[in-house]
């Protein structure tokens, strides 16, 4: 007879529970360990879209649609409520990080769109959504945040027209993980506060930005990373390189899902619907391995005052809590990101740890543009790899890519875009859609 | 009855660490008068257990003096003159990464509070604030006068030492490069994309109409008129655009 004893003494019984009682008895530890539970065990959250209808109903705002003409995708979010992603006719809101310094982030993005045939305009009638500035320096307030968004958002409901095409033509799509964080954010006390509203208001009437006397709030606030999420089967179908043997790390953007988390894209067949769907699904799809490691929820030491006047905190927090781990835990080949700041942050910050004995070699790319590199796009025309800091050669080698070959042939076109021969994403003369230099279509040639 | 008045720990127990009030208390209360006036307060702050989750999900915490959980604390128990201490150093701890306020189970955003005190730092001028904010005066200028925070001529081996010997891996003049990325709006130098003049007028008047500018002068009156400067002369520039613009309509109408 074999032993068996328990150590839970002579008063324990079995309560010889059938399987699906036993289920139903301890179905609180699984949602003790639903990673997901950390955000949705709340007893208040509203979804603002609420109020935004029933303020359309009431007339006092005007509700810029994602309409049939975007051919939506819907989504669902953290509580599992719909989201609308368009996915064509979109109006760049680009980011000044991503322009200023990565560019090859927004061109890969606009090169993935051309090959989709994704209409899109991107034009120089926009302003940064000044929320870098804001949560690093405290310059700047609720209401400089809403004039702005909605300024933004009102030049992409009208820059249509700028081609003798209706407003509402086209929808924003930001691109910027702090822009798309702050703009909810902002939307969301918008429709709260009917002080906030008013205030703004005469602002914007100010500045000839309302729609029949009337703000212009957006259906939904869109970042780019949930246009790729929803287009990824699209994107992966265009793969000309095998990239199964690359063993990849996400880093979601706090921005993207911890402000506003409850509109955030989780989805039941990405990660078990436990986390940020975004750009895991994309790596997925594009047939990577996407190797999991212990800080995935930590941020990426940005901290918007720190990377610019405290950078001892951000680089320390980059490698210690992610570039390392990523290297450590996970073996990875790549860190591949969703977000302006993060990128910035992890990519350049691998240098200098030299200096303190913590030598670190881990490429960082934004989806897109990895996704870009796989789909044949050029690693430095399009990609534009030369303005990371981190080795994307690495990666390049791994993936099969000739950079030197690429490299030396992006030097030579150098010489022919000093002959002002360059190779254009989309015609130069859409890019202006008022103001000096532009001439309205009824007088073009 | 208003907050003001409620300063419940400041009445029943006292602060057993201070030495002494560091401002006469009726500028402590205004401090957080102006703190709690914001009509995000109350969505920020629900309640407050102690629990610490947010405390121990914080990168500032693990680098800096900093607990967002004691900040919520502060302004929970109406601390005054814990609530002035913590606005000299600790809220410039902050990353604002938001990681407190997803996980917070009453649903209040520590870093959210944090930005609250650090306008209102702003607002009443702290030195604390303006050393600070030294360092940010170039960044300032570029996105108050052009509407972009960052520039590609701001990337340069003098500001960022640390982040390796070359700014871009292919030796070639900036502007060169910069003509080279295949979205127009990108060939600039001095901003991150070509902006259309009517949308930094657009902005000043933003900037104006919200107060930002009354921060600004507040914090750094140098810049705030070198602003001023820029501003009026692309203010005039716009003007002339008009003019020619109705100049040449007209012009037709004959």
């Amino acid at each position: 007879m074999t032993e068996r004893f328990t150590g839970h003494g002579a008063e324990w019984r079995d309560s010889n529970l059938s399987p699906s009682e036993a289920k139903i008895a301890t179905s609180w530890v699984e949602q003790k360990i639903d990673k997901r539970s950390m955000l949705t065990n709340k007893e208040r959250v509203e979804d603002v879209r609420d109020l935004m209808w029933q303020l359309e109903k009431d007339g006092e705002i005007v509700v810029h649609r994602v309409s049939d003409e975007h051919q939506p995708v819907m989504v669902k979010t953290l509580y599992g409520w719909d989201k609308k992603i368009p996915t064509r006719r979109l109006w760049h809101h680009k980011s000044c990080g991503q322009c200023g310094n990565i560019p090859g982030y927004p061109a890969s993005l606009l090169w993935l769109m051309n090959r989709l045939e994704v209409e899109y305009l991107d034009e120089t009638d926009q302003t940064s959504c000044t929320a870098w500035n804001y949560h690093g320096s405290g310059i700047g307030n609720l209401e400089s945040l809403a004039a702005v968004f909605l300024r933004n958002f009102h030049q992409a409901y009208v820059s249509a027209q700028a081609q003798g095409l209706p407003p509402a033509y086209y929808y924003p799509l930001v691109h910027c993980g702090t822009s798309f964080g702050n703009y909810k954010e902002v939307r969301g006390y918008l429709l709260r506060s009917a002080k906030l509203r008013e205030r703004v208001r005469q602002i914007l009437g100010k500045l000839g930005r309302l729609v029949d006397g009337k703000l212009l709030i957006p259906e939904e606030v869109v970042h780019y990373s949930e246009w790729l999420h929803v287009i990824r089967e699209r994107i992966a179908a265009m793969r000309e390189i095998d990239c199964s043997h690359i063993r990849a790390t996400v880093h979601p953007a706090c921005h993207v899902y911890k402000m506003v988390p409850e509109d955030a894209i989780y989805d039941d067949t990405v990660l078990g619907g436990n986390r940020l769907a975004v750009t895991t699904s994309v790596m997925q799809a594009l047939g990577t391995q996407v190797i999991d490691y212990s800080t995935w929820y930590d941020c990426c030491g940005f901290g918007f005052r720190h990377i610019i006047s405290e950078r001892e905190f951000t680089r320390s927090f980059a490698i210690d809590r992610k570039i390392r781990v990523a290297i450590d835990e996970a073996q990875a080949d790549v860190m591949v990101g969703h977000d302006t700041g993060c990128i910035t942050t992890l990519d350049k910050n691998q240098w200098i740890g030299k200096a303190a004995g913590k030598e670190v070699d881990l490429p960082v790319l934004a989806d897109c543009q990895f996704a870009a590199l796989v789909c044949g796009a050029h690693p430095y025309k399009i990609v534009q790899s030369h303005w990371h800091a981190s080795s994307t050669e690495t990666l390049m080698e791994k993936l099969g890519i000739d950079w030197e070959a690429k490299k030396a042939e992006f030097v030579g076109y150098l010489e022919e875009v000093k002959a002002g021969k360059q190779e254009n994403l989309y015609d130069p003369r859409r890019m202006l859609t008022s103001g000096p230099g532009f001439i309205p279509i009824s007088k073009r040639p | 009855m208003s907050h003001a008045e409620s300063t419940r720990v400041q009445t029943v127990i006292g602060d057993p660490v201070a030495e002494g009030a560091p401002l006469p208390r009726a500028k402590l209360e205004e401090i957080f008068a102006d703190i709690q006036s914001d009509l995000r307060f109350d969505h920020e702050l629900n309640g407050c257990l102690n629990c610490g989750i947010c405390t121990a999900t914080c990168p500032a915490a693990h680098y800096y003096d900093f607990s967002p959980r004691e900040i919520v604390q502060l302004l929970w128990t109406e601390n005054l003159e814990g609530i002035y201490d913590a606005m000299q150093e600790k809220i410039w701890a902050c990353a604002q990464c938001y990681t407190c306020a997803a996980r917070c189970p009453f649903g209040n955003s520590p870093g959210g509070l944090v930005m609250l005190m650090r306008e209102t730092a702003i607002k009443h001028q702290m030195p604390s604030a303006k050393a600070v904010l030294r360092p940010f005066s170039r960044v300032m200028l570029k996105l108050i006068s052009t509407g972009n925070q960052l520039a590609p001529d701001m990337i340069t081996r003098d500001h960022f030492a640390d982040w390796g010997p070359n700014v871009s891996k292919i030796d070639a003049p900036l502007k060169l490069l910069r003509q080279a990325i295949p979205m127009p709006t990108l060939n600039t130098t001095a901003t991150a994309w070509e902006v259309n003049l009517k949308t930094s007028v657009e902005l000043y008047t933003i900037w104006e109409e919200t107060g930002v500018l009354k921060q600004l002068e507040g914090i750094d009156e140098n810049l705030f008129d070198v602003i001023n400067d820029i501003m009026d002369e692309k203010r005039e520039d716009w003007k002339d655009f008009l003019a020619d613009q109705q100049e040449s309509e007209g012009g037709k109408d004959d």
